[in-house]
């Protein structure tokens, strides 16, 4: 029984610890100091899915000898940023340097206590203007903290397939195509045009894909500046909604969930004619549609209502890093044109730094799957088309994910329009309450 | 608690018997007799006090506050995480949804798993084989899992709605459908289950004795009889342990309706959450929402309720094998 | 009583008798479907390591499989550490298996048939614990494993796992019934210990069921992945950690994938059939029989 007891004031004992360390030992407020020129730093960087920096980590250690990193490498964002808020709650485990998604970034900016200041303790060449402006200013938090250097970006152009339109009689030419594409209004119409046309083919694989981009546009999202939910009182969205579920009433939408099982098939099926189309989404069409529909997919210069932006990356360093210096240095390093430009070469992650989007290794690249299209200057056109950042407020990301993306999946699966709609304000409220 | 006081019969005390001059080595037995049942109880206790009661106490703790993850100063309030859960539309279909689920998979799983015990537990040819065979599907890797079952069930191009069109019947929308959906989750958990669960009765079932079934036989009891009147009896026990492991597993039930949503990683359940077990809402809840102090709620009021059915299941399996049988020799 | 049968009957009996517990065909067949049904996600996976990915989204895919496997298999070894991380696992998963079935059966012996004070009490206290959600724990799991400072070793992962409820409540519902009071008697008066009872005559006889914990643990703890992810360092990955990294960028790569999953089911499949003729009637068919 001895032993049982001693069990139990052990783990009493480490309860209490543990406890009293959680609920007021954030104690990361004051920095410590910066090591000595000479001294031995060991940093963690960690990253999910493809970062391109495994040949960068090797040549920052050799110009900084007396630094030493390891790499904690994830492969889905999904269990990455669960991992983040578990060593959040916990208050330790964090690595020094530590990505975070964009989609992931309004969760973030809303504990920016628990990140560190870049522009205070980043080095000097890690100024604004490094980073195309809308990508740099996403990572304020509202009392102006720097919690992120951008990595990479999604700049938006529309992909479609070329045969699909010739059969239905629309123009096919990456430039002819433009006018349709050239706003929302135009796009749905167009696709209105093309299920009638192509005998009820649909226009685009799912109506969330379109939603997100329409609502990225606005000058105010989910969350308005003053951090209360604006979904029934911004106009804007209710706008989309209503253009998007009319297109898919009107037959629009292959109703395909983003990245399930289904989806993939449909790219090789022919399911759908045109795509909102980041950067990285050519490596999906490529992989899914296959070789046997090599020619068919184009991507023009053009996207509904001007430019936008899906995914990417930031470099954020956490409080509880015991040498923010100089993991600010690493992230800041990293995030230089000249190594994003490499992280590209290895891993085609698209540059965020200005600097980097006229670098000719990047304007050079064509695709040949996309008949050889300058897929580089392309982008780099497109990532300048994008206006200032839209503010996140906390839960923006959530509400795209687990709201607005659910509600019109149901819509698409049969629910009434006016129904789905009141289904995502109700679950925004829900995240947001 | 009848199962547990028949465990040792009156008198039986293992080893304890009078002698007239307690010597060194007597007493030394006795002592024996008296510690080591703790000693060998003492690993689990030790390590639960390590690593299981601080977590139970801290999610205990914590929903009691308003608790972000990460955040500096959370604030206590009291019981409101619970009162705001008790009103929870969401919580009460995840709830639903999780006994439909349940009930869906573990009846017939149970059932199954008893009868395909009774078959393996023939004298088979390469014995060995077979039961590692069923038990397969344990150990196949959930990524696999995922893209089968999601071709099996695919809305639009699924083999199973390509079958059920080909022999003139209406195809089934898996995902959107409430039922459709439960039906297709409880297939996979019982595709994955069975087996194990097959595999523990069978252990059971062996170690009746054949004696046993000897004398029924010559006593002129038929297959099914001396199934009835000689092997369940025995199995009582095991049919106690896998029947409160299924209830508790079930209720739990998590990882198939994750993989099984078209939306690669959502906790959501589907687009209205028709298929959002409590687990995966509060999974969600805690990793997306992060909001701890409310997901700690959930996991309290979850675990309760578990305890809850568990006992009137046990109480139920109780009647159906009753012990008295055992005796009948 | 067999004076009253004719000759005729008591034969028609004993060929009954030997009988007992033959299959029919039925059985078979019965057992070929179910075997099928769960071999099948296997050579499937095998199939798709052994072509590319676009078999993926081909309506009718093939049956046979292609010439890609070790193709896809270098791939894996040059992608993660696949070796070092098959390393941990066999240590990790042969550690906490070996453990939980020795604390399991010496308490599930203890509770099944020794008598000490609180027994009933602390043994529905271990069945009630397996009630607890387990998703929420890891927060706090890992607090803890930072206060004690294992975080990024191998005994992060292992000690939570030394023993488990499940482990406890299996092995005593087992010893109850295949443990029988006169082998403990006998022994006792024999002038054993209570650890060479354990030892000598309850752990022969519930071998089937610690062979069966022994597979479903290790089972458990070779697929164990958010744990492992989250507590252990970059360099010192399980399988399941290391092969989660195939699974980067927008697509995923089915092809390599399973290609590396194939090759981490080969050491369960070895386990398997190593523990798998354990599961036969331990004592009973021996021991106990007089």
């Amino acid at each position: 029984m001895r032993t049982i007891r001693n069990g139990l004031v052990l783990a009493l004992g480490i309860t209490m610890t543990a406890l009293g360390a959680t609920a007021c030992g954030s104690g990361g407020d004051e920095t410590p100091p910066a090591a000595g020129p000479n001294e031995h730093v060991d940093l963690t960087l960690a990253t999910f899915t493809e970062f391109g920096y495994e040949a960068l980590i090797p040549e920052y250690e050799r110009l900084h000898p007396n630094i030493k990193i390891t790499h904690r490498k994830t492969g889905q964002g999904g269990p990455y940023h669960e991992d983040l808020i578990t060593k959040l709650a916990a208050g330790s485990g964090l690595a020094d340097v530590t990505a975070v998604e964009e989609g992931h970034l309004s969760d973030v900016l809303d504990k920016g206590s628990k990140f560190n200041d870049l522009s205070k303790i980043g080095p000097a060449d890690a100024s604004p203007d490094r980073w195309l402006s809308w990508k740099y200013d996403a990572a304020k938090t509202k009392d102006g903290k720097v919690i992120g250097y951008g990595t990479d970006i999604g700049p938006l152009a529309m992909c479609y397939r070329k045969d699909m339109f010739k059969a239905a009689g629309l123009p096919d030419d990456p430039e002819a195509v433009k006018p349709l594409f050239a706003t929302w209004d135009s796009y749905f119409a167009a696709g209105a045009d093309f299920v009638k046309k192509s005998g009820g083919k649909a226009w685009f694989d799912s109506a969330a894909q379109n939603f997100n981009a329409m609502v990225n546009q606005l000058p105010e999202g989910y969350i308005g500046t003053d951090d209360k939910l604006a979904v029934e009182s911004n106009q804007g969205i209710k706008d989309a909604w209503t253009k998007v579920t009319d297109a898919v009433a009107k037959g629009e939408s292959a109703k395909l969930t983003a990245f399930s099982n289904e989806w993939n098939t449909g790219f090789k099926q022919g399911a759908f004619a045109t795509k909102v189309c980041p950067a990285w989404m050519l490596g999906v069409i490529k992989e899914q549609a296959g070789p046997e529909n090599a020619g068919k997919w184009a991507v023009t210069a053009a996207f509904p209502g001007g430019g936008g932006n899906w995914g990417g990356s930031y470099l954020t360093v956490p409080t509880q890093s015991k040498h923010p210096k100089e993991a600010a240095e690493l992230a800041a390093w990293l995030t230089a044109p000249e190594q994003q430009i490499k992280a590209f070469q290895a891993k085609g992650t698209f540059p965020s730094q200005v600097k980097a989007l006229t670098d000719p290794a990047l304007l050079s690249k064509t695709d040949d799957y996309f008949g050889g299209t300058k897929v580089g200057e392309l982008f780099a056109e497109q990532a300048k088309k994008v206006q200032k950042p839209q503010y996140k407020g906390p839960g923006d990301g959530q509400i795209q994910e687990n709201a607005s993306s659910p509600a019109l999946q149901a819509v698409e699966q049969g629910k009434s329009a006016a129904d789905g709609w009141n289904q995502m304000v109700e679950a925004a409220k829900k995240i947001t309450r | 608690m009848t199962v547990l006081d028949k465990v040792a019969p009156e008198g039986s005390k293992a080893g304890e018997r009078t002698s007239p001059r307690p010597t060194f080595r007597h007493r030394l037995s006795r002592w024996d007799v008296k510690v080591s049942p703790y000693l060998y109880i003492a690993p689990f206790f030790i390590l639960f006090g390590i690593v299981g009661l601080f977590p139970l106490l801290y999610t205990a703790y914590v929903s009691l506050f308003k608790w972000e993850a990460g955040t500096d100063h959370p604030d206590f309030i009291g019981l409101d995480n619970f009162k705001e859960l008790f009103a929870d539309a969401q919580f009460w279909n995840a709830l639903t949804n999780t006994i439909s689920i349940f009930l869906l998979s573990s009846v017939p799983q149970i059932i199954i798993a008893v009868l395909l015990a009774a078959l393996l537990g023939a004298r088979l040819r390469g014995a060995t084989g077979w039961r590692v065979g069923i038990l397969l599907p344990y150990a196949a890797s959930l990524v696999a899992i995922g893209i089968i079952f999601a071709n099996l069930f695919g809305p639009k191009y699924g083999l199973i709605n390509g079958v059920l069109q080909t022999i003139g019947l209406d195809p089934v929308d898996w995902q959107a459908s409430r039922f459709g959906s439960h039906v297709a989750i409880a297939i996979m958990v019982n595709w994955r289950w069975t087996g194990y669960n097959a595999l523990i009765v069978l252990a059971a079932m062996q170690a009746i004795p054949k004696e046993l079934h000897e004398a029924a036989l010559i006593d002129g009891a038929g297959t099914w009889r001396r199934f009835w009147n000689v092997t369940l009896p025995l199995l009582r026990p095991t049919l106690v342990f896998v029947t409160i492991t299924s209830t508790i597993g079930g209720l739990q039930i998590f990882t198939e309706p994750k993989l099984f949503d078209a939306m690669p990683g959502s906790n959501n359940g589907g687009s209205t959450n028709q298929f959002q077990t409590v687990t995966l809402y509060l999974y969600q809840t805690a990793f997306q929402n992060a909001d701890l102090g409310y997901a700690s709620a959930i996991a309290w009021v979850l675990f309760v309720i578990i305890v809850l059915i568990a006992l009137v299941n046990f109480f139920l399996t109780g009647r159906i094998a009753r012990p008295q049988a055992v005796k009948t020799k | 009583m067999t004076t009253l049968q004719s000759d005729s009957r008591k034969t028609d009996l004993r060929r009954k008798v030997a009988t007992l517990g033959k299959p029919r065909k039925a059985t078979y067949v019965v057992l070929a479907i179910f075997v099928l049904g769960s071999l099948f996600p296997f050579y499937w996976s095998f199939l798709v390591a052994s072509r590319d990915n676009g078999m993926l989204t081909e309506r009718i895919p093939p049956f046979v499989p292609g010439g890609n496997f070790f193709a896809n298999a270098a791939r894996v070894f040059d992608t993660v550490p696949f070796w070092k991380a098959l390393a941990n696992s066999v240590i990790v998963s042969g550690t906490v298996t070996l453990t939980t079935v020795l604390f399991s059966s010496l308490a599930g012996f203890a509770f099944a048939k020794l008598r000490f004070r609180g027994r009933n009490k602390l043994f529905v206290f271990i069945v009630v614990t397996l009630a607890v959600p387990t998703q929420l724990g890891i927060i706090p799991l890992f607090i803890a494993m930072s206060e004690l400072g294992w975080t990024g070793s191998l005994t992060a992962v292992i000690v939570p796992n030394l023993v488990t409820a499940f482990g406890v409540f299996w092995m005593r519902q087992y010893t109850v019934d295949a443990l029988p009071y006169e082998l403990i008697e006998a022994a006792r008066v024999d002038g054993c210990s209570m650890i060479r009872i354990f030892w000598n005559v309850c752990l022969p006889a519930v071998r089937p069921a610690a062979a069966i914990l022994a597979m479903f643990t290790f089972m458990m703890s070779w697929n164990d992945f958010l744990w492992p992810l989250v507590v252990l360092d970059a360099g010192n990955p399980t399988v399941q950690v290391a092969l989660e990294k195939l699974q980067s960028g927008y697509y995923v790569d089915y092809s390599l994938v399973l290609a590396g999953t194939t090759l981490a089911t080969i050491p369960i499949l070895i386990v398997f059939v190593l523990l798998g003729r354990q599961i036969v009637a331990g004592i009973m068919q021996g021991a106990v029989k007089g």
